[in-house]
């Protein structure tokens, strides 16, 4: 049902949602001791799965981030996870307008009465 | 992070005051910091920053600046301030003890200018945040 770039936008809306979910768990634990900050990479999956031809077999992977840590051991930077925040949002949105064209295209395709 | 180049900028001013104001607090928590007469004293640190060259970053090839790092930590005099205090444990036989030669309002004013760079970069996030919305909103309904 969805095309190439469907899937490719549909992957990279996952993945953005998924940077958010781990900001939002990086900055709910900015006071963890112990607690080392992750992040989220789909960029570099999605462009080999582009390149291959097929969006699907893209992957989301977290990793742990190498930003050293305060005495107790945590290593969230707070002004970092916001404007992360931020920029992911953003990016975000131009997905999902992304995908609506792609749909608004689709549907102009259905309608017999133009 | 290339498509909003604004927030890397933005982030590298964050992360550099973060550091500034960091040393400035240690700063101000070792002023009290004394050692013995053999040793050397606490040494005040001071962040040097440095310029990222436009050259560095490959999305910008107009040369408007790639940001600010921290180039190096700078150690203060580690002869510190030789202070006469007898009763103290650390002291050595002419009584004689080494506390941080700190500048105090050197640093609460260093203190209020790295607060005021990051507020500042932070309302440059802000700014460029809806400015980028407006963009993303010219092909929306």
């Amino acid at each position: 049902m969805l095309d190439l770039t469907m899937q490719a936008i549909q992957t990279s809306l996952d993945g953005l949602a998924a940077r958010q979910r781990i900001i939002a768990q990086n900055l709910a634990n900015s006071e963890t001791p112990g607690y080392i900050a992750q992040d989220v990479n789909f960029e570099d999956s999605l462009r080999s799965a582009m390149a291959a031809g097929d969006p699907a077999q893209a992957s989301i992977s977290t990793q742990n981030t190498t930003d050293p840590t305060t005495p107790n051991g945590n290593s969230v930077n707070v002004d970092e996870e916001t404007v992360g925040l931020v920029d992911t949002g953003l990016r975000y949105q131009l997905a999902t307008q992304s995908m609506n064209n792609e749909f608004s295209i689709l549907s102009t395709s259905l309608r017999q009465d133009l | 992070m290339s498509i909003f180049p604004v927030f890397d900028t933005a982030q590298s001013a964050l992360r550099t005051n973060r550091v500034w104001m960091d040393a400035i607090s240690d700063n101000l928590a070792n002023l009290n910091t004394i050692r013995p007469y053999d040793q050397p004293a606490f040494q005040a640190r001071f962040v040097q920053a440095q310029e990222v060259p436009s050259s560095s970053n490959p999305d910008d090839p107009v040369g408007v600046g790639g940001g600010v790092q921290v180039a190096s930590i700078q150690y203060g005099d580690a002869t510190g301030i030789e202070r006469y205090e007898p009763g103290n444990p650390m002291a050595n036989k002419q009584g004689i003890v080494r506390s941080p030669d700190i500048d105090v309002s050197q640093n609460m004013t260093d203190l209020i200018l790295a607060q005021r760079a990051y507020q500042l970069n932070l309302a440059v996030v802000d700014r460029a945040s809806q400015s980028y919305q407006q963009a993303i909103q010219i092909n929306g309904k």
